[in-house]
């Protein structure tokens, strides 16, 4: 692993305060001490980066690592608190994105600035366009020939004039790397290219980065896959927790030390996982569960009292799975039963049975932000509640106070608009109206994202009551070490596939990871 | 670290809801408008005058307290003018063909409610967005309408129907009574039964309610029967008035019906509105109506008034939502 | 993706309005002797010029993910202006200006209110529909505006080497807007406003300069359009255009323009356009009333909308 890198592609080291010395080259764009920080969070701490020209420089690391920030700023979009810029040597500003495009840095972003009914040429030279001896008019010739030598020059064979909402995301990916290359990127940023690629395309793809690197362009690349790390990286740096960790070279180092290195940290000590009784009967069985959502032959059970955690990266299916059990997406193989009973078929179904979903995005899902914070309390739960369909205020008010208390949930009264609450409030005002539906199984999908640790240790202990009082919990989440902290016993996903299963005993943060990556 | 919610006695048990101050204001909105059309009109505050803005403001509610419930759900119903025609046209040859204003009346409210139907199917089931599904059955209504009635009238309804439009009841028009009673059902529905707390919740967020439990698509297809049903209602209160029945009656309503429902507080972008918002919304845009006819002004520019009032509704809600964010 | 397998996906979609011509064709043609007379189709072609004058700026609008329902209102105002300024001062040119105008200004004032004060274009162009149409009524009282100069009359009734100018007119009408939408910037950017507004934003042009031009592209063709039909009708009359718009969405519709994912087709919309045309002069001749051919055209539309969502979806 990580072996036969062509001699010439091998740096020198030297000591120095990084691990790394660059003998003979200067690198084309370094950052030195960076350091932001938002409301409430440090994303960076005095790390330092540096990408020379023709090299591929892997940032590997968890999410929340700090990776994304720290690419931001790189592009111009973020501005650092504090630290340097240097751009070949020489020390220079970065304002904002005018300058970092002067520095030639382009980022390739997972949602693509394509038009859809424009074809490859048109949307490479978009804003640029040539224009013609005719007055007002372009010259459709001269950009597909430029075009051409742009995709020729990155190995894409294919007719400029295709329109773009006909080629596949791989090649999208490609006509957005031709569309930098056209305006002089030096050093891309490429965050994941692989995530929707096929194996075949990603071959395409790392000829056109050997392509690049012989042109002398830099490229920056944001990867989960260890497999790739090594087999295309000349430079491996890991971040944690808004720092440098260290920088390496692929020769110096194994797939399992990166992992550790990328895991390693100091245990949260606020929350402590109380006894537990032991798990009841099954409630939710599901068998050989397949969706065009995007996971096929997925089987899980959980049991009263019980929470199951549900990991594996961005993107490996967890939240497709939630839906299709909860039912706001249809299955298309594979059976449901929640006691014993099918179940999955509209998610008006599943909260008659007393199902919970607490979505993703709980502004965009889980809550209506127009209303107040006792109107979405009482929602999931009116027909409980007003048994005759008739609604009384006082009823929903008196509940509503109810669960508000009981949820310790800062607000002055029910009748705040919900959208006026910080973020936990808002996710307790989310578990409050399951609450207030008397759910017996509940769904979290990442249930403190976006939220402070404070307000995170209490949405554990709600989760501990929940099941503490009889329910079933499986808990979406891509923070590792809340798994290992709150959960029973996790089952771990990859590429649409349960990758595996892993018991208490084997529950750690690096067990997750590692079976949550190709390896 | 925990939070503990505020204990209740400090809660200032007079401060006013925001919702009940923009009812508020609507309301001085309109006494203000009364006030100013008195001074400039002698003939504003007389008795018949009054009795008039009332039955057509009435008209007004009606139509617009069905379309209430349709725009909170962030929908459009742009086809209830033309519903009027058509189930109004059906209504009178009904009431014509049998001699019963009973079996007129259920026709009619059928017809609109089936109209109802036709716009909610193609708005959850085809997926057509609502201004486009009812633009097009507006079209397709009066289309039909024409077709039907051919370019003729029908003339002359029993006595005991026209006091529908035209009756009065201790001296205040039939159609007033109408008012309240809808007055009366249109809040109670919204804000006293489990489908206005859903259907306010699909406004705010469709996707929110849906995975909360709420069975949207029926729902939406609700709003839009009632809407039509309550247009289907609305054009007998029309044939008993005008005591005839013709491809254009309610045309002139849509508009002013939409109005009615923004200048009443209802958002366009649904989840917020009541009932008795558009109540004071029709009221003020009658005013608005009844003053330019008494100021002499060219009724061409009514239309033209309408829609300027529309742009400015949906211009201040947009706004509003903008800081909102 | 070949050049050949372009062409073949290129002709895929022309079955869908294409079929739908041929087949009314066929079906009036032997419901009605007169109708595949060389008259009558040349009759056809003339009648339908107006609506495809509208319907070209109506698709780049729709591309836009937008809409002008007042365009037929607008058309209806600027003819009025075009009679009225050509009658007082003689002069059909000053006319022209004047419906220009009047265009623009509706143009420009749809533009800002969609892209400046963000609302939506159905409800704004809903309202100025009603500020066109007033204003129609209040200048003209109700009555048409006679007396017409012979010279624009002409221009509907007179012809070129054998083809009437109104078909020249709209023939002019395709030919700059296909220009502008396949061959300039302009026509490019609004492929984007549609289909990716963000990407127009990465390059640094202005959407809200855009969209403000694309709908003051439309109130400028319905000036032009206004000509066509003040010459056609000898008069200006204040109901005149109405409806107009909706021939020319349901037009666009069955050409196979979708109102999402910035997508518009220009030969589909003038196929949608003489699709609608060959509807209405076939209707016309069973003698079917005018508002009973709207309902025909509004079930077109909704079949049409219902299979583009299945297409979608596939």
């Amino acid at each position: 692993m990580g072996g036969g890198k062509p001699a010439a592609s091998r740096r020198e080291c030297g000591a120095s305060p990084w691990g790394i010395e660059r003998v003979s080259s200067v690198p084309v764009l370094e950052l030195r001490g960076i350091s932001k920080e938002f409301p409430g969070v440090k994303a960076l701490d005095d790390v330092s980066f540096a990408i020379d020209a023709g090299e591929v420089h892997m940032l590997v690391g968890e999410n929340g690592a700090g990776k994304s920030t720290l690419m931001k700023i790189l592009c111009g979009a973020y501005r650092a608190d504090r630290g340097n810029f240097f751009h070949k040597g020489q020390e220079v500003a970065m304002h904002g994105p005018a300058d970092a495009r002067k520095f030639g840095v382009a980022v390739i972003f997972q949602e693509f600035t394509l038009v859809p009914y424009l074809d490859i040429a048109q949307n490479i030279f978009l804003g640029r366009e040539f224009s013609s001896t005719l007055p007002g008019l372009i010259d459709r010739s001269r950009i597909h020939a430029e075009a051409k030598r742009v995709l020729d020059s990155i190995g894409f064979d294919i007719d400029p004039r295709t329109p773009v909402h006909k080629l596949g995301v791989a090649q999208q990916q490609m006509v957005e790397i031709a569309k930098a290359l056209s305006q002089n990127a030096r050093i891309l940023v490429m965050d994941e290219p692989t995530a929707a690629l096929s194996d075949r395309e990603t071959e395409l793809l790392f000829a056109m980065i050997e392509r690049l690197k012989r042109d002398g362009v830099g490229i920056i690349y944001i990867s989960h896959r260890l497999s790739e790390v090594f087999a295309l990286g000349d430079r491996i740096t890991v971040m944690r927790d808004g720092r440098r960790i260290a920088s390496l070279l692929p020769g110096e180092t194994t797939p399992d030390k990166l992992v550790t290195l990328m895991v390693g940290r100091e245990v949260d000590a606020t929350y402590t996982r109380p006894d537990r009784p032991l798990p009841g009967k099954v409630v939710l069985e599901v068998k050989n569960l397949s969706a065009t959502t995007g996971f096929s032959d997925v089987s899980l059970t959980v049991r009263a009292g019980e929470i199951v955690g549900l990991c594996g990266l961005v993107g490996s299916g967890r939240t497709e799975v939630a839906r299709a059990i909860f039912g706001a997406d249809r299955a298309s193989a594979g059976e449901i039963r929640l006691n014993g009973e099918p179940i999955g078929s509209s998610p008006e179904d599943s909260v008659r049975r007393a199902v919970a979903l607490i979505p993703e995005s709980r502004k965009a899902q889980g809550l209506a932000l127009a209303r107040s914070v006792g109107d979405n309390i009482v929602l999931a739960g009116l027909r409980k509640l007003f048994p005759s369909r008739i609604y009384i205020p006082r009823r929903a008010t008196k509940a509503a106070r109810s669960v508000i208390d009981k949820l310790r949930i800062a607000t002055p009264s029910p009748r705040r608009p919900v959208s006026a609450l910080s973020g936990g409030n808002q996710q307790k005002v989310v578990i409050g109206k399951w609450l207030n539906a008397n759910a017996q199984f509940y769904i979290f999908d990442e249930p403190t994202r976006g939220i402070d640790v404070g307000a995170k240790a209490e949405i554990f202990r709600l989760i501990d009551n929940l099941v503490h009082n009889g329910a079933g919990v499986l808990m979406i989440s891509s923070e590792q070490i809340e798994i290992v902290h709150i959960c029973d016993r996790a089952y771990v996903m990859r590429a649409g596939h349960i990758a595996g299963e892993l018991s208490r005993d084997e529950l750690t943060e690096a067990n997750i990871v590692r079976l949550g990556m190709h390896q | 670290m925990s939070t503990t919610a505020i204990p209740r006695s400090s809660r200032n048990r007079f401060a006013m809801s925001g919702d009940v101050m923009q009812m508020l204001y609507r309301v001085l909105a309109l006494l203000l408008l009364g006030a100013v059309l008195t001074a400039l009109s002698d003939v504003f505050f007389t008795t018949g005058n009054i009795l008039n803005v009332l039955r057509q403001a009435a008209l007004l509610f009606l139509m617009a307290s069905g379309l209430t419930l349709v725009i909170l759900t962030a929908g459009l119903d742009l086809s209830i003018g033309a519903n009027v025609a058509l189930s109004g046209c059906f209504a009178a040859s009904v009431i014509k063909l049998t001699g019963s204003p009973w079996l007129g009346a259920g026709v009619g409210i059928g017809c609109g409610a089936a109209i109802g139907m036709a716009n909610g199917v193609l708005v959850t089931a085809l997926r057509i967005p609502s201004f486009v599904a009812t633009y097009g059955m507006m079209w397709i209504l009066t289309g039909v309408t024409y077709y039907y009635m051919g370019g003729e009238t029908i003339h002359g309804f029993p006595p005991g129907f026209r006091q529908l439009g035209s009756g009065h009841l201790f001296g205040i028009p039939v159609p007033v009574y109408v008012m309240f009673v809808f007055l009366a059902i249109g809040v109670f529905f919204a804000q006293r039964t489990i489908w206005g707390q859903q259907i306010y919740a699909i406004g705010a967020n469709p996707v929110a309610a849906r995975l909360s439990g709420v069975p949207v698509e029926r729902r939406l297809i609700l709003v839009y029967v009632v809407s039509g049903a309550v247009a289907g209602l609305a054009s007998l209160i029309v044939l008993a008035r005008i005591n005839s029945a013709q491809g254009d009656i309610g045309e002139e309503l849509t508009l002013p019906a939409i109005a009615a429902v923004l200048v009443g507080g209802t958002s366009l972008f649904g989840g917020s509105g009541t009932v008795g918002g558009t109540l004071i919304g029709a009221l003020l845009l009658t005013l608005v109506l009844n003053g330019m006819n008494l100021l002499q002004i060219n009724s061409s520019w009514q239309p033209l008034a309408t829609g300027i009032i529309i742009l400015l509704a949906v211009w201040i809600d947009t706004r509003t939502r903008r800081i909102g964010e | 993706m070949t050049a050949q397998a372009l062409t073949r996906a290129r002709l895929t979609r022309v079955p869908g309005v294409a079929v739908a011509l041929i087949l009314l064709c066929v079906v009036f043609a032997a419901a009605n002797p007169g109708f595949a007379s060389p008259a009558n189709i040349a009759n056809i072609l003339t009648q339908s010029t107006i609506l495809l004058m509208l319907a070209l700026p109506m698709t780049l609008i729709i591309m836009t993910e937008g809409l002008d329902l007042s365009i037929g209102a607008v058309l209806t105002l600027a003819s009025i202006a075009l009679a009225m300024t050509a009658i007082s001062t003689g002069s059909p040119a000053l006319g022209l200006l004047a419906a220009l105008g009047v265009g623009a200004c509706f143009g420009l004032a749809n533009g800002v209110l969609v892209a400046v004060f963000d609302i939506p274009p159905f409800i704004t162009t809903l309202g100025t529909l009603g500020i066109a149409q007033g204003l129609s009524l209040v200048v003209t009282d109700g009555q048409s505006v006679v007396g017409i100069p012979r010279s624009i009359e002409l221009i509907y009734s007179g012809s070129l080497a054998g083809i009437p100018y109104a078909i020249l007119f709209a023939a002019l009408a395709y030919l700059v807007t296909h220009v502008l939408l396949y061959r300039t910037r302009f026509g490019t950017y609004v492929f984007a406003l549609g289909g990716n507004r963000e990407a127009l934003k990465v390059a640094g042009i202005s959407v809200r300069g855009m969209l403000i031009r694309v709908y003051m592209f439309g109130g400028l063709m319905a000036g032009f359009a206004a000509l066509l039909l003040t010459a056609r009708l000898n008069s200006a009359h204040p109901t005149a255009g109405i409806g107009m718009e909706f021939d020319s969405i349901a037009a666009i519709a069955v050409g196979g323009t979708s109102f999402e994912r910035g997508n518009g087709w220009l030969f589909g919309t003038l196929l949608g356009v003489v699709t609608i045309g060959v509807l209405r002069n076939g209707l016309n001749l069973m003698a079917v009333p005018s508002s009973t051919q709207v309902a025909c055209i509004g079930a077109l539309v909704i079949l049409a909308l219902f299979i583009d969502g299945l297409r979608g979806e596939a």
